[in-house]
């Protein structure tokens, strides 16, 4: 099938859902929860073609809204918004389409006690939207844009439990950090604008070639600022460790699978290889023309990388609160993906930099999938036994053993274990960051070390003496363990085929970033000549 | 000594943004002439051809519907969440609706 045709729909379908769950909601209970899942099963299906499309033909489509070409007439400047696919964005589509998916499915019995359900999978499908928007667009304000619909839908959802404490106190947290972040995306925007003259990011990166100005570096400041704050890198992981405990569990699955990855790393990703070109400014250094030294921009992103690292994952350890847990775990584990992408940054051009890049783009789909596994779990239990504190919970394994299992699963991969998926992302970041630089081999291994004391802790209790409070608890019924029976289908799939993967879908993806602005301007000009 | 730094940290935010903000190093504001057709082509192609190729005689509504009118959908849904959120957020609490 013709991608030009499958990729509007990509928006279009959760739009569409949205926008109409209010009209079909008043058809009652039932209506509404078949609604959202038709829509994001639909979304799953585009984003499934779409994937298998840009993978099979490994070309980056360029689809530019309201005319053939982004170009005006008779000029060589585009004047429209464009969208540019690579096989990052499918991925991340993909991804995003899955997990909303099996958590809509999960939300309709998690979420059976609560009130204001029709407002809550309206925001989750433009929750969903919003990440879609952000992986397919290839125009910065467009980007803006989607970020904000992303944020607010997210914000509103971690206060979505208006009658707890914690809920609201994390929601108003949460808006004004997020908030002040955006704007510092804002403010980059603004500065790229005034001195370029364009919003496109592919002509962007042209420009930006031609003459990096001071503006361009204070805007990338901006960016990686507002991003990092984005993607809960400490020292700025506050934020997150209270939001995803906060959230109901169903969306702290979304939170800490897509939205700090989408909002923060991919976007990070692509506006440091797509826009900044690392490439063209090693020409540019080169040939002794200005140039912005991305190498050391790389070391930057490296730095906070091992903070978070470090931070995360011993925090983690040393939390009695299951999600809190989970949620530092979460900046652990971002602290992975930045270390590889900070690495493709340094190393440029060679091969450890692009097997460190295709493991950050391995790990975030992987931790995408195995701690939205992990959320889905914590909110069986707490749905289950209505506590989170770990150390009520010892001996869960007796009267919840499926859960118990699927928990084991996740913990498993998350650490690392070789016959589940996070060995292979994780060995490709250990590898390229022990080759590039043995310190950094070393501390990602000590950040792995407090990941596994903290995993080990929570099994050690699931599979302790039984307590009271666990007597009554049961497996919980299908529609919740039917998501958590989806994901880890996933993991351990995946998990078997780690070096297929790896060389089919993720080396690829982390060449086509890399070689982005190549290949899109060839699009480009491909369309310009056909018009 | 934190709040030490962060004021210290936005007094050097303020100098960078002032320093980018000068003409001679950064951005230049009102630009004229040959900067016109440099720095704000875009502008300058919208306001030549918006009216023939839109059909509008506003600019800005040629650009906000036509030439740019994903955003402005954008700009709709994020009213959108913001209102379906602020309504979600002032519900009665549960057990509080009788």
């Amino acid at each position: 099938m013709n991608a030009e045709a499958i990729l509007p729909y990509l928006i279009i379908i959760p739009l569409f859902g949205a926008f109409s769950m209010p009209i079909v909601s008043l058809a009652g209970k039932k209506a509404r929860e078949a609604w959202a899942v038709i829509i994001s099963g639909a979304t799953l299906v585009v984003a499934s073609a779409l994937f298998y499309h840009v993978w099979d033909t490994k070309e980056i489509i360029v689809y530019t809204l309201g005319a053939k070409t982004p170009f005006g007439q008779g000029v060589d400047f585009p004047i429209r918004i464009v969208w540019e696919v690579d096989l990052f964005s499918a991925i991340m589509a993909l991804t995003v389409a899955f997990v909303s998916f099996v958590t809509v499915i999960y939300s309709i019995d998690y979420m059976k006690h609560d009130t204001g359900l029709d407002k809550y999978y309206t925001l989750i499908l433009v929750l969903e939207l919003g990440m879609l928007g952000i992986a397919i667009t290839g125009d910065l304000f467009n980007f803006y844009v989607f970020l904000e619909i992303m944020s607010i839908a997210s914000y509103a959802l971690v206060a979505f439990r208006n009658d707890t404490w914690e809920g609201i106190e994390a929601g108003i947290k949460y808006m004004f950090v997020g908030s002040i972040a955006s704007s510092f995306v804002l403010l980059g925007i603004a500065l790229l604008y005034g001195q370029y003259g364009t919003l496109t990011m592919g002509y962007l990166a042209i420009k930006l070639l031609q003459n990096p100005t001071v503006t361009a570096k204070v805007a990338l400041a901006l960016f990686i600022a507002g991003l990092l704050f984005k993607s809960g890198a400490a020292p700025v992981h506050m934020w997150l460790a209270d939001a995803h405990p906060a959230a109901p569990s169903s969306i702290s699955a979304m939170l800490s699978g897509l939205v700090i990855k989408v909002g923060g790393i991919y976007a990070l990703a692509r506006i440091l290889f797509s826009i900044y070109s690392p490439l063209g400014n090693k020409i540019l250094e080169v040939y002794h023309q200005p140039y912005i030294n991305m190498s050391a921009v790389g070391w930057v992103i490296i730095i906070f990388a091992c903070l978070t690292l470090i931070i995360g994952n011993a925090m983690a350890v040393i939390q009695t609160d299951m999600k809190r847990l989970l949620a530092y775990s979460s900046v652990g584990q971002i602290g992975y993906i930045l270390l590889g992408l900070g690495i493709g940054l340094t190393a440029y051009g060679s091969h450890t930099g692009e097997v460190a890049l295709a493991g950050a783009i391995y790990h975030t789909v992987n931790h995408a999938l195995m701690k939205a596994l992990l959320f889905l779990v914590a909110g069986a239990v707490i749905h289950e036994v209505g506590t989170r504190n770990l150390n009520e919970l010892s001996g869960l394994a007796k009267t919840m053993p499926k859960t118990t299992f699927a928990f084991l699963i996740g913990a498993a991969a998350i650490v690392g274990l070789p016959p589940l998926n996070g060995f292979a992302s994780k060995w490709l970041i250990y590898e390229s960051s022990a080759i590039y630089n043995p310190v950094l081999g070393a501390i990602a291994i000590i950040g792995t070390a407090f990941c596994t004391a903290a995993y080990v802790r929570v099994l050690y209790t699931f599979f302790g003496r039984p307590s009271e409070k666990i007597a009554n608890a049961k497996d919980p019924e299908t529609s919740m363990m039917l998501p958590m029976f989806l994901l880890v289908l996933a993991i351990v799939v995946m998990g078997l085929f780690p070096w297929q993967i790896s060389d089919k879908v993720m080396i690829p993806a982390a060449r086509m970033l890399e070689q982005f602005n190549f290949e899109y301007i060839k699009a480009l000009i491909s369309l310009a000549g056909g018009a | 000594m934190k709040r030490t730094i962060a004021y210290l940290s936005l007094l050097f935010i303020l100098g960078v943004l002032l320093y980018v903000a000068n003409p001679d190093y950064g951005l230049k504001f009102g630009p004229g002439g040959d900067d016109w057709k440099n720095l704000r082509y875009t502008d300058d192609y919208y306001i030549t051809h918006g009216v023939e190729e839109v059909g509008g005689t506003n600019i800005v509504t040629d650009i906000v519907f036509d030439y740019r009118g994903y955003d402005t959908i954008g700009e709709a849904t994020v009213l959108f969440t913001a209102i379906a959120g602020a309504v979600a957020l002032t519900r009665p609490w549960r057990g509080d609706e009788q």
